[in-house]
């Protein structure tokens, strides 16, 4: 390990303790290789464990190709989701405690299998998804403004903040999870649309990708896990006193509701 | 100024040239909107005037997004004619436009009368049938720039129609999610509900907005109600084509 991979995970680790944004972390780590910037997530990822946090899930980011293409790569990126991210619905998030809320409208899948082999087909992530959800994530960053590069992101555990899951929950057999339309509204404006599409292509190949470099890296789904699949449409910002609705067809709708 | 009748034909002529022309607003910055319906409503008057046909009308700046582009609080809409109608699988013949984009859309066919302000309710009970539809969008102006009254002078871009199956109105076309792929390939997404919040809100304002002008949507006319993403410029040798979500596909072939 060497003491910029330290330095960083420390850096961040005391940004989202003070709830004072930070520096990037790409004058520490930028130069090497993006394992470097897991490693560091991995660090902040043991200490949150060692704190009392449960895993609960794996979000993957960087789905869309447009957001790809902004910060020069060609795969996703991912993050782990702990139980004090899960924000029940109709509860009030802070938008401070979030520290520089963003919200992206997406599909949630909960697990029904442990996918703990990297030999992976779609079929196995098909029948290994219990049931899928409508879901608003809410982004943050420890990055002081959003100055994020790659490196930033991925050692920031991809930008995770907290998340809302719909209450309606669906088989997949039931849904298209590739035509389905999304709009989220905020205030009564759309602030944003898309379709399932968006996310790869199609979530399912999100959740797949995923399933298998978390079997790679030792951190395997299990029978259970929430996966944020990516954005189905562009982030939109949000401010203390907002509410926001995603509307996902044949999910249902979730609203995320903001305080101080 | 010039004569409203003598602006009608310049646009007109673009059209039927299929030539680039400076916006009307740079030699006559006092154009107001109401004056660009005016010479809407003539240019539109020499087509008819050579035999097409009125088969409905568009809306256009539906999104809050082209809103704030075109700096507007309300969408505007144009005169939909026969001519403009291309087989759906065809061919677009890019020669015939100036610079065509195209634009992922849903249409509604009408089997009763809409005049004026009439409800959510009453739009709905009008429609015989919707369908997916791309429109061609083909500004005579220059670089595809305008000021607001320029584009309702030129018939706000309406140029071709490519409109799929007709499918039954039982189907909610809320938030109906819209991919428009160029080869096959992604390239635009979104949802209808893009199009003012619910594609319904743009029949309702189309009855509205031509109700101001004397007009009324008759039975049998159809309705474009408006972008749902950004448009696509058509390139030569391109199949561009658009998938909605429980409406099927529509699509068309770019040729020179």
């Amino acid at each position: 390990m060497t003491d910029s991979i330290r330095t960083a995970a420390d850096r961040l680790w005391r940004a989202a303790e003070s709830k004072e944004p930070c520096k990037p972390v790409r004058d520490l780590i930028g130069d090497l290789e993006i394992e470097a910037a897991y490693k560091v997530q991995e660090i902040n990822t043991a200490r949150r464990l060692q704190s009392g946090r449960r895993l609960v899930g794996r979000k993957t980011g960087l789905t869309a190709k447009t957001v790809q293409s902004q910060l020069g790569v060609e795969q996703p990126d991912y993050g782990m989701l702990f139980d004090d991210m899960d924000m029940p619905l109709g509860s009030e998030i802070s938008a401070a405690a979030v520290m520089q809320p963003k919200v992206e409208a997406e599909i949630a899948f909960i697990m029904g299998d442990d996918l703990d082999d990297e030999r992976l087909t779609a079929a196995d992530v098909t029948a290994s998804v219990a049931y899928a959800v409508a879901a608003i994530e809410i982004v943050g960053s420890r990055v002081r403004d959003w100055d994020i590069r790659i490196h930033d992101t991925i050692a920031d555990n991809a930008s995770s903040g907290v998340f809302v899951l719909g209450d309606a929950p669906r088989r997949l057999s039931e849904i298209d999870l590739r035509l389905c339309g999304m709009v989220m509204e905020r205030r009564g404006e759309p602030v944003s649309v898309g379709a399932g599409v968006a996310c790869l292509g199609s979530p399912l190949t999100a959740c797949l990708w995923l399933a298998k470099v978390m079997a790679r890296v030792g951190r395997p789904l299990s029978k259970g896990d929430i996966v944020l699949t990516g954005a189905l449409g562009p982030m939109a910002s949000v401010e203390a006193g907002d509410a926001v609705t995603a509307r996902i067809n044949g999910l249902g709708s979730v609203t995320a509701f903001f305080t101080d | 100024m010039a004569g409203l009748e003598e602006l009608a034909v310049i646009v007109d002529e673009a059209q039927r040239a299929a030539r680039a022309i400076p916006q009307l607003t740079k030699d006559h910055p006092d154009l107001s909107v109401s004056d660009a319906y005016a010479i809407q409503a003539l240019s539109v008057a020499r087509r008819i005037a050579r035999g097409e046909k009125r088969i409905g009308i568009k809306m256009g700046l539906t999104s809050r997004a082209k809103m704030i582009q075109v700096g507007v609080e309300e969408a505007a809409w144009g005169r939909l004619t026969d001519a403009m109608l291309l087989e759906e699988g065809g061919v677009l013949k890019k020669s015939a436009f100036v610079h065509p984009r195209l634009e992922p859309e849903i249409v509604f066919l009408l089997k009763k009368r809409l005049s004026g302000k009439v409800s959510a309710l009453e739009a709905m009970a009008a429609v015989e049938a919707v369908a997916p539809a791309m429109e061609v969008i083909d500004s005579r102006y220059e670089n595809f720039k305008f000021a607001l009254p320029d584009v309702v002078a030129d018939n706000t871009s309406s140029s071709g129609l490519v409109i799929g199956a007709w499918r039954s109105p039982e189907i909610d076309v809320s938030n109906l999610g819209m991919v428009l792929s160029v080869n096959g390939r992604p390239k635009e997404i979104g949802s209808s509900a893009a199009i003012l919040g619910h594609p319904l809100r743009s029949l309702v304002a189309a009855a509205r907005m031509s109700a101001e002008w004397g007009e009324a949507l008759e039975p049998g006319h159809i309705v474009m109600a408006g972008g749902a993403t950004a448009a696509h410029p058509a390139s030569v040798g391109e199949t561009v084509s658009l998938e909605v979500q429980n409406l099927g596909c529509v699509s068309i072939n770019v040729e020179a």
